[in-house]
């Protein structure tokens, strides 16, 4: 087995990936690099699809204050202060960053100055874009600024399968799984950042890219790192239903709220009205989400269980101007978006919880940094639309100079267990040694039924007391695997470790919502439906090896009396 | 719908022969793509298929493939455009490593080549002013949508004759794009690099990487454009 060392090991290449490189570089030139993902590099991950844009605080008659204000009040005033605070500031330096030195281009005003448009939940229209696909501009420009930086090597379809620590609990690397030739490597580093994002996709319908399966999340589990907020799982009010294909769930951006767009009830009724009365389509995504699927589950959806967005009263010429991507990708189910309504559903999306970390990324393992998706608190019960992209970069920065502070180019890392590489080894290729068992994707189909069943939009102890049980079920399952083929670029074998992955995550999210006895953000609970400030302005924790523990939000910038709005006041539409 | 036959390359180069063809049997449904029936072709009859996709919307430029001979993107190609019998093979121009999955190195190679990354005219932190219908954004944006999916180098028929020996339509187009981006400083540098033995002069005009695009964009405008531009500056013109 291939053994390399380097100094800074990364894993996943959306925004914080590819930022943690950027920086960590920057700061130390003489440092060597390794950003590993299980993609190609660029084309994995989710900053790539963002659509609408990056929220940031450019005008001078915005305020990073404002800004903050509407994350905290978005995220029902459980986020993490701090981070939320870090988020908010560094946002105009990251994205004049990737304009003036990475060579994106936003779209401009006619004055030539850049534009910005109105996303939900906010108080400014902030939201930076590059027509409505502005995570393929972002993430390609940073690639090819990669290429400028030879000492930052790029690792296509090579995933991480453990992290490695040393006797004393320090990061000593990763094992990795070059897919393409199916062998194993170990790399030593005396830093590894985790980027890969998270795990909507044990949902059935979800709108992330297929191969994310939460695998950063689960190896910090797994190597013992605390999470918190891992009930937070977002919805995304607006994700295309297209039946018997793997489009479902595909986003139509949050800018078609934002530019008035239309959500109507099988029945033809705006039925945000009922829920939302002043904010309308442009509340946050959990409760316009929420309000969907309860529309849904009262009878009043499509015959493919879905509900209706409607911007064709923009005029057919401006949709087809504003929304060129969404246009297209509504012309894959046969729809004419600029013409007609489009059938859609909630899809998962995102999650705010993750790895407990602090405003420098740092997780409680040393030399163990997490950014991005992956990383929890700064979203708190529910990011607002144009947020993530904004986190992904400004955290994944952060993280690349705090691992550049604490390593040495080419010093020693910490000393790993080979004995434990060869364990780790045996369970990964357990499942190719099987003469019969399961077949991973069936796992998976049923994984994505049961979460939106009972870990879905609406919750009970119930349903989450069954699926708590059913998880267990299927990690057994997991257990019994079999795939066919051999070891080299098999699909199948690697939708093991995909589902293994994933099922390790649900069941921190199954575990997070059943403490949770009230509603808050994108957690709602039916037999616990308003918002507990009492006793819930807590965050939820899980680690491997404990039970769930909720500890108090610490006010740090604002006090919450100061947020209001940020409550589940009342259990609207529901019987 | 009726059923259709998927006909699917299988080839793995360390102890193949030469490659051979398997056909399976799919129950096509609205709405279902190529990239659909790959996924039905591994989980239920086969799971030692190989083929690459990530986003499954256009977006990230990994599951091009040939099918019924055309370069294509699998995730945005029908299968009830495509009749009854699918044959799906790997991109030309680029080595397999196992069935469908091809390795990329040579596009990203030549990408590398042009000196694909931005390089600051000045140093600023500031946006530049630059109106909206500027002339010069107007050319370079009907192009930035390249999702480096390498279609069009597979269907490059120079990049095939000179067996990887041209840069290829879509590091061409990129390199036009920094040339004309008035915030670029290194446009002189690489207009060099792009003018050579394995650059835009090099191009027959053949429209295919127009053709198979799946974003639209006409590379043999960008590589005109180079053309006129390398001529201008050999002449002393403003470029």
């Amino acid at each position: 087995m291939e053994e390399i060392q380097t100094d800074i090991l990364i894993l996943g290449s959306g925004g914080a990936g590819l930022f943690a490189a950027h920086h960590a570089i920057d700061t130390k030139p003489d440092l060597d690099i390794i950003v590993a993902a299980k993609g190609m590099i660029g084309k994995s991950g989710c900053t790539r699809m963002v659509q609408g844009g990056y929220n940031v605080v450019l005008h001078p008659d915005d305020s990073v204050e404002k800004h903050f204000y509407d994350t905290i009040k978005g995220g029902g005033a459980i986020n993490n202060q701090k981070m939320a605070w870090t988020l908010v500031n560094d946002a105009p330096d990251r994205i004049r960053e990737l304009e003036t030195k990475m060579g994106v281009f936003f779209d401009r005003n006619k004055d030539g100055t850049v534009h910005q448009k109105p996303f939900a939940g906010q108080s400014f229209d902030r939201t930076v874009h590059k027509g409505d696909l502005t995570g393929i501009e972002i993430i390609s420009r940073m690639r090819d600024q990669l290429y400028a930086k030879p000492n930052v090597k790029a690792w296509d379809e090579v995933r991480a399968v453990e992290l490695l620590l040393d006797e004393t609990g320090r990061t000593a690397g990763c094992l990795m799984l070059c897919m393409g030739t199916g062998e194993f490597i170990v790399v030593r580093a005396q830093a590894v950042i985790v980027g890969t994002g998270g795990a909507a996709t044990m949902y059935k319908i979800a709108t992330p890219s297929l191969e994310k399966a939460g695998d950063g999340m689960a190896m910090c589990y797994r190597a013992g790192t605390a999470f918190l907020d891992m009930e937070m799982m977002q919805f995304h009010p607006t994700g295309l239903l297209a039946e018997n294909s793997r489009l479902n769930g595909g986003v139509l951006e949050e800018g078609l709220r934002g530019a008035g767009g239309y959500l109507m009830n099988a029945d033809g009724e705006r039925f945000m009205e009922k829920y939302d009365p002043e904010r309308l389509e442009r509340s946050t995504r959990d409760r316009v989400s929420r309000a969907a699927y309860m529309e849904i589950m009262e009878g009043r959806g499509t015959t493919l269980e879905g509900v209706y967005v409607d911007v064709s009263h923009l005029g057919k010429e401006n949709v087809r101007a504003q929304f060129p991507g969404m246009v297209e990708r509504c012309q894959d189910v046969g729809k004419d978006l600029s013409v007609e309504p489009v059938e859609i559903s909630p899809a998962a999306h995102f999650q705010m919880g993750g790895v407990h970390v602090d405003e420098n990324n740092r997780s409680s393992i040393e030399g163990l940094f997490v950014a991005g998706e992956d990383a929890g608190g700064v979203h708190g019960a529910n990011r607002l639309g144009g947020n993530g992209v904004c986190d992904s970069t400004v955290f994944g920065a952060r993280a690349g100079r705090a691992a550049a502070e604490v390593v040495t180019p080419g010093g020693e890392p910490a000393a790993y267990s080979l004995s434990e590489v060869h364990a780790h080894i045996e369970a990964a290729t357990a499942p190719l040694e099987r003469e019969e068992g399961e077949n991973p994707f069936y796992i998976r189909n049923d994984l994505k039924q049961l979460m939106w069943e009972k870990v879905g939009l609406v919750r009970n102890e119930k349903a989450l007391t069954e699926a708590v049980e059913e998880l267990q079920t299927l990690e057994d399952r997991v257990n019994r695997v079999k795939v066919g083929g051999g070891r080299k670029y098999n699909v199948s074998w690697q939708e093991y470790l995909n589902v293994r992955n994933l099922v390790s995550v649900a069941k921190m999210v199954a575990e997070s919502a059943l403490l949770r006895t009230e509603s808050r953000g994108s957690h709602y609970r039916e037999d616990f439906p308003a918002s507990d400030d009492e006793r819930w302005l807590q965050n939820v924790f899980v680690q491997q090896g404990k039970e769930a523990w909720a500890e108090p939000v610490e006010p740090t910038h604002i006090s919450f009396e100061d947020v209001s709005g940020h409550k589940i006041e009342r259990p609207a539409g529901v019987k | 719908m009726e059923k259709v036959q998927v006909s699917v390359m299988r080839y793995e180069p360390e102890t193949d022969e030469s490659p051979y063809y398997e056909t399976f049997e799919i129950q096509p449904k609205k709405n279902m793509t190529v990239l659909d029936t790959l996924f039905l072709i591994v989980e239920d009859q086969d799971a030692s298929l190989s083929f690459r996709c990530a986003c499954r919307l256009g977006m990230c430029g990994t599951c091009g493939m040939m099918i019924n001979g055309r370069g294509r993107l699998s995730c945005r190609t029908k299968v009830e455009a495509l009749g009854s019998e699918i044959k799906v093979e790997p991109m030309r121009n680029f080595p397999v490593i196992k069935d469908i999955a091809v390795d990329m190195e040579p596009f990203f190679d030549s990408w590398q080549k042009v000196q694909p990354y931005f390089v600051p005219k000045e140093d600023t932190d500031e946006f530049s002013i630059i109106p909206h219908d500027d002339k010069a954004r107007q050319v370079i944006d009907k192009n930035t949508d390249c999702i480096t999916c390498g279609l069009c180098y597979q269907s490059c028929d120079v990049v095939s004759m000179r067996d990887g020996e041209f840069l290829g339509p879509a590091a061409l187009t990129r390199a036009h794009n920094l040339i004309a981006d008035e915030r670029d400083g290194a446009t002189h540098e690489r207009l060099e690099k792009v003018t050579g033995s394995e650059g835009a002069f090099e191009c027959h005009s053949f429209g295919a990487c127009m053709e198979v695009c799946p974003k639209g964009i006409n590379p043999m405008e960008s590589i005109q454009k180079i053309k006129t531009k390398k001529l201008k500056k050999t002449l002393g013109l403003k470029i």
